[in-house]
């Protein structure tokens, strides 16, 4: 063999493999270093019109992206562990993939996103802007003018946060009335209702929640946490009926409004029992750990996540990737929802083993869909009016985080059809 | 949570008090309590209720033990028999409501309230001491109606303001809670620690309302006492001086100014302690508070006050406790003014009073004093007056300023480079290069030692023409001493090492002073590509984490108060 060709070979064989590669894995295990911001590379790649997938149940739920210069540069800048794998490796884990209870979920189209929240409020007080923000993923924060004028269809996926749809504003008024901060919400909220025609703030928020049905119903993607969730279906449900407190709209809540809410326009929740009391800080039975209501408070636990099919099941499968499955629990407007408040139809994706609420829900309303988990920040447990803003650069690998940004994601995916 | 911690600080008095008049069958329940034998406890207090049914000691120890054998309804008959025969004494009215609370019967103890309340229609001690029940057990809202009760029914909430201010704290009305701990103080003021313990938690944003209202007029040493722990708490020594030094001048305030030092000197904030104790001085002459004060400024970096206050603590002291005590301080300052013949002038006056290894530890001193104006043959024979054993870091030094770096390495490589900046900054050069020679080099670090950053930096830039191996070290020292002085000098510097020497390695910590200086000049976009080009040329450098926080936070990925 001539020399020039075993030098030849030779090189072939010391390029690096890294030169070789033609995609990059992002692994989501316990080797990832900073698992948020791997959720910003993948949306990133997407919005620059790049295709990825998902590995669903894969060393934690990891993304595949195309090897380019410019990837490799953000997830180093990122800090975000990638591994370049060839095309036989990328065989092995397929194959690897096609042997277990995992799936691989093209991801074709970086979602429009859109998040609920008062015009000029810092993104530090919301657990969804605080990831999207930290994981480098645009959104759009609209409020209730950008409702009422019909712009959700402009979005794929919409946050709720702690907004009270029932127009109480989380009956902050039995503690904070006084409070600058306070006096300022409410204010501002009245403001708005004015301004769009409505005579008091439960009656605009009504209308918005209503809004937020016809979108879901209508095909779009809804994630929402905390009081959000509680306070939505309570609006929807009761949109004929008073079940704003005195200090909210000028009259007492209506006495029988119990009997009088209509469940079937709710999206997860029926049959629950309103708090009548101005003075008791609870809008319902919905929620399991009553943060606000002394003497029925209950104390914090772990919540497990369920495992779905991948193959069969890719959905809620989508939602529960996290590279731990038992994550502590975290307080809120409202924790966690009552077993015996759920609809028939809805899909836990996590609960409290042995007690009687769930933590995370998924169901599908009309053409959409929408996701519900409870509390606020899965951070800081115990978060309260006042609480410096979580720095999630040093929580970069939040498994609770994870699941929110799980929900940024899920709208990119293809749908496929189901393998029965 | 305040409400815990103060209970917590006087139930264990109530023993120790209770001695005096509990009688030896007391003291017996007390031993068979302490062992806890708590059924044999439990039978020796009820012996002594039997004797003295209202005796306060024997249902608080009654209540304790009854508590721990999980028996707190048998309580509830002695304790009534006690309110029947002393229905004013408000303590045993207070066990009830705490054991029916325990025992979660929450009608009785609204009852008993209400009951203690209409037999003693004036009395506050119902509001208060229901109020801190519920406080306890984190039932904010209820134990705020029931002090705005007690405001409407006796017409005043003087009463209350401890258990207002808790009630405001805990849903974060840091406005209201100042102004009800402020009036809190005035009355009790062993209140302070629990006031503070509250307030600390306040936020960023609250902090100038709770400042404005502790510090307004009329001035009260309660109320700028907590101001003064807080703000020591939030990180700001000077703020905190600023809440104190106003206090009219009594012996309570002198206290008061006294502990404030020793608190600033633990968080090193050594000029507000020196300020602290030269009010003190001025309200009471004490040698040992100048000498402290001496210290504190030295420290501090003001020799020019150190001086004056070793001045003012000398002629209060004998010659030799003088020699031991404030005269090191006197000539250290000295020195580090560079005034070696004031400190040669003053260690001989004290030569007869200091003796062998002290004599030549100030000798010591006053030859850095002689090194600082570049006389080191004076220094050289200073330090073999001083007989201090084998040469050592001194003789490192002077051979190092010299330009004589086989010296320099031969005495300074063997001491401990903890020691000082300056020294770590030595030592790297010497092991850098294998230059034997490098007069520059020791102009440069002389006027690092004399203070003079000015010229340091221009004489280290010049230096690292001379030493190649270790121009880099040079450059980027040159760099921070500019920096230090806020001249753009410095980023010239820092780009010329990135840009010139990318793989020396002071290229990354060059490039992050490089971002920082574009990042206060207002060029955030600049500032951006620098520290991205930090982080992805150098990813192995242990700046990385600093820098990619510091592009997180400029990009607004994360918040900037944090």
């Amino acid at each position: 063999m001539p020399l020039r060709q075993i030098f030849a070979i030779a090189l072939m064989l010391l390029t690096p493999v890294l030169a070789r590669a033609q995609h990059l894995l992002v692994p989501m295990d316990d080797d990832q270093t900073n698992h948020l911001k791997a959720y910003g590379l993948t949306y990133n790649a997407l919005k620059d019109g790049a295709k990825a997938e998902w590995l669903l149940n894969y060393r934690g739920g990891s993304f595949l992206l195309p090897d380019t210069p410019e990837l490799r540069r953000r997830a180093g800048l990122a800090g975000i562990t990638i591994q370049p794998v060839d095309d036989a490796a990328l065989a092995s884990i397929r194959s690897t993939i096609a042997a277990g209870n995992m799936d691989e979920v093209p991801l074709e189209k970086a979602p429009k996103i859109a998040v609920y929240t008062p015009p000029n409020a810092p993104p530090w007080d919301d657990a969804v802007t605080l990831a999207l923000q930290y994981a480098g993923i645009p959104y759009t924060a609209i409020w209730d003018e950008q409702v009422e004028h019909g712009d959700l269809s402009k979005f794929d996926w919409l946050h709720l946060h702690h907004e009270d749809f029932t127009g109480q504003l989380n009956k902050f008024y039995i503690a904070y009335r006084g409070a600058p901060w306070f006096e300022q919400l409410e204010a501002q909220n009245l403001a708005m209702a004015k301004k769009l025609g409505f005579p008091n703030i439960p009656a605009l928020k009504k209308d918005v929640a209503e809004h937020i049905r016809e979108y879901v119903q209508k095909g779009g993607f809804l994630f929402a946490m905390c009081g959000a969730t509680e306070t939505l279906d309570l609006a929807l449900a009761g949109h004929d009926v008073d079940i704003a407190g005195i200090f909210a709209d000028g009259t007492p809540m209506d006495r029988n409004a119990d009997a009088q809410m209509d469940w079937s326009r709710a999206l997860a929740f029926q049959g629950a029992h309103l708090e009548q009391s101005p003075y008791v800080n609870s809008m319902s039975d919905i929620d399991g750990h009553q943060v606000n209501v002394p003497g029925h408070r209950q104390p914090l636990g772990t919540f497990t996540l369920f495992q779905f099919s991948a193959k069969l099941d890719p959905v809620n499968t989508m939602l529960v990737q996290d590279h731990r499955s038992v994550i502590p629990d975290f307080y809120g407007v409202t924790t966690s929802f009552m077993r015996n408040r759920l609809k028939p139809t809805d899909v836990v994706l996590a609960d409290e083993p042995g007690a009687p609420w769930v933590k995370y829900i998924h169901g599908d309303y009309g053409k959409g869909s929408w996701t519900f988990l409870g509390g606020h920040d899965p951070e800081d447990p115990q978060h309260a009016i006042g609480s410096p803003p979580t720095d999630l650069s040093l929580h970069p690998n939040s498994p609770g985080y994870r699941l929110i940004l799980n929900n940024v994601l899920f709208p990119a995916a293809k749908k496929k059809p189901l393998k029965t | 949570m305040a409400a815990i911690l103060f209970l917590g600080a006087v139930i264990p008095q109530i023993p120790a008090r209770a001695q005096s008049f509990g009688g030896p069958g007391y003291m017996r329940a007390l031993d068979l309590e302490q062992q806890e034998k708590f059924p044999a406890a439990a039978a020796a207090y009820r012996a002594v209720l039997a004797h003295d049914p209202t005796s306060l000691p024997g249902l608080l120890g009654l209540e304790r033990v009854y508590a721990q054998l999980g028996r707190a309804d048998s309580l509830l008959p002695i304790v009534n028999a006690a309110i029947a025969r002393q229905p004013h004494v408000a303590a045993i009215r207070t066990i009830k409501l705490r054991t029916l609370n325990s025992l979660g019967r929450e009608d009785e103890v609204r009852a008993s309230f209400a009951r203690w309340c209409a037999e003693w229609p004036g009395d506050p001690q119902p509001y208060e001491e229901y109020a801190k029940l519920l406080l306890q057990d984190g039932r904010t809202l209820k134990a705020d109606s029931v002090l705005r009760q007690g405001q409407a029914t006796l017409g005043s909430d003087r009463a209350f303001q401890y258990e207002i201010a808790q009630v405001r704290a805990s849903t974060g009305q840091w406005a209201q809670s100042a102004a009800a701990w402020r009036r809190a103080v005035t009355d009790n003021s062993y209140l302070d620690q629990a006031a503070v313990f509250s307030l600390s938690a306040v936020s960023e944003a609250a902090r100038p309302q709770v400042r404005a209202i502790l510090a307004a007029p009329p001035i009260t040493a309660g109320a700028r006492r907590i101001l003064a722990a807080l703000e020591l708490g939030w990180g700001s020594p000077q703020q905190a001086w600023l809440a104190l030094k106003d206090l009219p001048p009594d012996s309570s305030a002198v206290a008061a100014w006294l502990s404030f030092a020793g608190r600033a000197e633990e968080v090193q904030s050594w000029l507000t302690a020196r300020d602290a104790l030269m009010l003190v001085l001025a309200h009471k002459h004490d040698a040992s508070v100048a000498t402290r004060a001496a210290t504190d400024a030295l420290s501090g970096g003001d020799a020019e006050s150190a001086v004056a206050l070793a001045g003012r603590a000398e002629p209060g002291m004998d010659s030799a406790e003088a020699a031991s005590t404030v005269l090191p301080v006197h000539l250290r300052a000295l020195s580090t003014l560079g005034r070696p013949q004031d400190a040669t002038r003053l260690l001989n006056a004290y030569a007869p009073y200091a003796k062998g290894a002290q004599s030549g530890r100030l000798m010591q001193d006053v030859a850095w004093g002689w090194i600082r104006v570049g006389k080191m043959a004076e220094a050289k024979a200073l330090l073999e007056r001083a007989h201090l054993g084998p040469a050592g870091e001194m003789d490192g030094w002077i051979a190092l300023y010299q330009g004589d770096l086989v010296t320099a390495r031969k005495h300074l490589t063997a001491q401990d480079e903890s020691a000082s900046p300056q020294l770590v900054l030595a030592l790297s050069l010497l092991q850098r290069t294998t230059a034997d020679s490098a007069p520059e080099v020791g102009q440069a670090f002389l006027a690092m030692a004399r203070g003079d950053t000015a010229a340091a930096a221009a004489a280290f830039q010049q230096a690292a023409k001379q030493v190649p191996d270790a121009a880099t070290l040079l450059l980027a020292t040159a760099a921070e001493l500019y920096n230090g002085r806020h001249d753009p000098h410095a980023q010239e510097i820092w780009e010329s090492i990135v840009v010139h020497h990318p793989d020396a390695p002071e290229a990354p910590e060059a490039e992050l002073g490089w971002a920082r200086a574009l990042q206060r000049a207002g060029d955030r976009t600049e500032a951006v590509q620098r520290l991205e080009h930090l982080i992805l040329t150098y990813p192995q450098s242990a700046l990385v984490p600093q820098a990619r926080r510091e592009l997180e936070r400029l990009q607004g990925a994360i918040p900037s108060t944090s």
